[in-house]
């Protein structure tokens, strides 16, 4: 998603002005006035998020002049029935879950792109590669009654509570992020140059030995662009969580205690929330929005950091 | 009957001049469907959609006109007695306090309920039954039921905020049928046999109960107009009331009919 | 030493086996699980029929007929667009601020949290613009959702075209228009619906965009206006009231059916053009 390659020139060096000598006038407005359409379409992306950004801070807008940005963001109780509205417990259950997925997933989807990319026989990935691509299409909602129906049963045996919790949203999430990070990082592995493993095997390296000090390394900024991806679709996930995590509004007390994330709030309280309420939670839209944009510019910027390297 | 022809089933939905949006309570959604659906084949040329979005999601819907009928699980609160919505009371209902079958607890008393739902009491051995941690089950703010429960039970003090917050009825009833540590309430219509019902106070909740008023936690089932009913959502409110739905579907749906305290002359 | 060497490699081998094997084996189990519990409550009267009773018993039509309208709308309403952002970005954009800034948007609009997409849709298309919970309203914002999808499989698949074919077509006069229009998209056209097919498979997945922009009301859509219930919103409160179990499972299957008949259909679909471009 980051690479900028370049539009398919023509052969001249200046396509326009030498088509320009052959074609009519009427030709040339009629060829401008549909680049321009073009663009325009293009340009629908950034009206986009521009409508995006406007329409939701908009709403939102109202809870950081009226209850101020420090109550809102750094708030210790999410009550909005008794006026406050501090988001930081909803925050922080935000980052537990979407951490404990990230170190749950992270070495499975690195360690199945390993293996797809080096090890799997043809016949063994041509049965691997789809699967993962197909786990990617699996609605949330069907991860979430999953998670429901089989995973949270599990858990209460193990935690000794209801099994609704971070363990459970972890789990749920981690096989959710697994194609995602799988396989942007199969496309780091493949781009590194045959010779480059050739050459680790000339030497005597072993497989574990060629993957482990070669490969791995030469991906490693892939790798951080797939995990930091694979973090953007946990934070954001929205039913899977709602349906597993137990939506108790306060901090962090253990894998298996209730928990709330921004997201899951959102749904709980949208459908009846009004006035302020409803404004606390178009403002955590905008955090939300924020942290996902933070997220593709440091993609970005990392990616630049790899073409200096280079 | 009712694999109609896809197409067919269609016509009459393209004339939204007869639509009529009934949304709110989830407890109430089993009636307002089923008499949506009656309603629908008694009248071919009338539409009820009707959607469960909770109670006080319902009383914002009606107020501002989103939808015709708003249906509340819960009396009105103060804030909303000014926004000009009238009341018909459609049935009566108790909320039972429901535990896992294998739990040995049988009866607890308001006070108990109380004190374990604020996280004062957090272990069974406390109320007599094993020694074992209690697994809170409480249902979202948007629920009727939860704010039903928390005005009879909880003199409207806050509950234990670390418990379990389920968006659904069923949920909180089979969370509760499969874990022998879970509490939870639900309304009586909704109990099964895979979770047993607490008396409370020594009194089983049903309808002889509620009827006579010694069961505590029970409660009456709204739908709101904005301003009196009139045209199709009266007709809609009249054939909820009708003896056929309150007999058949209300009865059906494990609630008490909103006629039965008249008759025991209560 | 060398034997430590060669266990090691055994055993770091055998773990990424476990690695591979493992997501399949989930895949397997979520898939296998769905299956088994759902196939029995498959039949006409399910799909074809309308939802009644106090227990949502009977079918899910209207629930199908809302799943399909709101993504085949969004669809018509994101391929023009799309398709031709694709074009300038291929064909005419030349590197600059601009182009990436436009970038910038589409990556940023393809990282938007559903949950965020679902709000923008409620306060700009549902209240904003007085769509109301409708059809429309749930389309033009999962549009939003698939634009960005859309935009780079188009890209990446123009880009695919050989550039000679482009010289050909400007050795014989033709202007740049006409070789986009008759030469590049023609040839280009696979990969292209191969990418349509698999932002509509993202589409039809989605529940927090469509439960805040096409509402919850159980209705058989005829009008773009009409409000109606996606089959994933069905599930979820199916789920979540934990009514009807065996109900749930039978549109979690149908659901995942669809999903992935769409995926099938595009890889089908690229598998084809290549063996018919050799």
């Amino acid at each position: 998603m980051t690479d900028e390659p370049r539009p398919n020139e023509m052969p001249t060096v200046r396509g326009d002005v030498s088509n320009l000598k052959l074609v009519s006038r009427a030709t040339y407005i009629k060829e401008a006035a549909l680049k321009n359409l073009f663009l325009l379409c293009a340009f629908m992306a950034v009206a986009g998020v521009a409508l995006i950004f406007l329409f939701v801070g908009y709403r939102g807008w109202p809870i950081f002049t009226e209850v101020g940005l420090g109550d809102f963001l750094f708030g210790q109780e999410w009550l909005p029935t008794e006026g406050l509205f501090g988001i930081l417990p909803l925050f922080v259950g935000s980052i537990v879950v979407t951490v404990g997925a990230l170190l749950l997933g992270t070495p499975l989807a690195v360690g199945a792109a390993v293996f797809l990319s080096e090890i799997a026989p043809p016949k063994v990935r041509t049965i691997v590669r789809p699967a993962i691509e197909l786990l990617a299409g699996v609605p949330s909602v069907v991860y979430g009654f999953f998670g429901l129906l089989i995973l949270r049963p599990v858990v209460a045996d193990l935690t000794g509570g209801l099994g609704f919790g971070p363990l459970t949203a972890w789990i749920i999430l981690a096989i959710m992020i697994v194609p995602t990070i799988a396989t942007l990082t199969e496309d780091a592995l493949h781009s590194i140059p045959e010779g480059v493993r050739e050459a680790s095997y000339a030497m005597g390296a072993t497989t574990w030995q060629t993957i482990s000090r070669v490969l791995l390394p030469a991906a490693k900024i892939g790798i951080v662009d797939a995990v930091i991806l694979g973090m953007g679709r946990a934070i954001g996930e929205t039913m899977a969580v709602l349906m597993v995590v137990g939506n108790a509004p306060g901090f962090f007390r253990g894998m298996g205690a209730p928990l709330s994330t921004l997201t899951s709030q959102i749904v709980m309280d949208m459908p009846y929330a009004s006035g302020m309420h409803r404004t606390a939670l178009f403002g955590m839209a905008i955090i939300l929005f924020l942290v996902s944009m933070g997220l593709v510019l440091t993609v970005r910027l990392l990616s630049r950091l790899r073409e200096d390297v280079s | 009957m009712l694999l109609l022809a896809p197409l067919a089933g269609c016509s009459d939905n393209s004339s939204s001049l007869t639509r009529l949006i009934v949304t709110g309570s989830t407890t109430i959604l089993p009636i307002a469907e089923v008499a949506a659906e009656d309603f629908h084949a008694a009248h071919p040329e009338d539409d009820v959609l009707v959607s469960g979005v909770g109670s006080s999601a319902g009383i914002e819907n009606v107020s501002s006109g989103t939808s015709d009928i708003g249906t509340a699980s819960r009396e009105l609160k103060d804030e909303e007695l000014n926004l000009g919505l009238v009341d018909t009371p459609i049935a009566y209902d108790a909320i039972a306090v429901i535990v896992n079958p294998q739990n040995p607890v049988t009866s607890l008393t308001k006070a108990q309920v109380k004190a374990i739902f604020q996280g004062q009491i957090v272990n069974w051995r406390e109320v007599g039954g094993p020694d074992m941690a209690i697994g809170l089950v409480n249902r979202d703010e948007a629920s009727g039921t939860r704010e039903a429960f928390a005005k009879i039970v909880l003199d409207k003090e806050r509950f234990d905020p670390t418990a379990v917050i389920l968006p659904g009825t069923g949920q909180v009833r089979s969370v509760v049928a499969q874990e022998p540590r879970a509490i939870g309430y639900i309304s009586l219509g909704f109990v099964s046999d895979d979770v047993s019902a607490l008396a409370i106070d020594g009194v089983e909740p049903s309808e002889a109960t509620v009827v006579n008023g010694t069961y505590p936690v029970q409660r009456v089932l709204h739908m709101f107009t904005k301003g009196a009913p009139e045209g199709l959502a009266k007709m809609y409110l009249d054939f909820v009331l009708s003896a056929d739905i309150q007999e058949s579907v209300v009865r059906d749906a494990g609630f008490i009919p909103i006629t039965a305290k008249g008759a025991y002359g209560d | 030493m060398r034997d430590m060497k060669r266990t090691t490699n055994a055993l770091a081998l055998a773990v990424f086996w476990f690695a591979g094997l493992t997501t399949v084996f989930v895949l397997g189990a979520v898939i296998l699980y769905v299956f088994v519990n759902g196939i029995g409550h498959i039949s006409p009267e399910f799909i074809f029929g309308q939802p009644h009773g106090v227990n949502a018993e009977g079918g899910i039509w209207p629930m199908i007929v809302s799943t399909l309208y709101v993504t085949g709308l969004a669809m018509v309403i994101v391929t023009p667009i799309a398709v031709l952002a694709a074009v300038y970005l291929a064909e005419y954009a030349v590197q600059g601020r601009l182009v990436r800034t436009i970038r910038f948007a589409a990556d940023t609009l393809a990282g938007v949290p559903s949950i965020v997409m679902g709000l923008f849709g409620l306060a700009f298309f549902v209240e904003g613009l007085g769509f109301g919970f409708s059809v429309l309203s749930g389309a033009f914002a999962l549009s939003f959702l698939m634009l960005p999808i859309v935009m780079r499989t188009t890209e990446e698949a123009i880009r695919s075209v050989p550039r000679y074919i482009r010289w050909g077509s400007y050795g014989l006069g033709a202007t740049k228009w006409q070789t986009v229009s008759r030469i590049v998209l023609p040839a280009a056209m696979p990969r292209i619906i191969t990418g349509l097919i698999l932002a509509t498979g993202r589409a039809v997945g989605e529940t927090a965009v469509v439960i805040f922009t096409m509402g919850t009301m159980i209705n058989t859509p005829v009008l773009p206006t009409d409000p109606g219930r996606s089959m994933t919103v069905h599930l979820y409160m199916m789920a979540m009231e934990g009514i009807n179990l065996p109900a749930a499972f039978g549109t979690a299957l149908l659901l995942m059916a669809m999903i992935l008949f769409f995926n099938l259909s595009a890889r089908w679909l690229l598998r084809r053009n290549r063996r018919m471009q050799g």
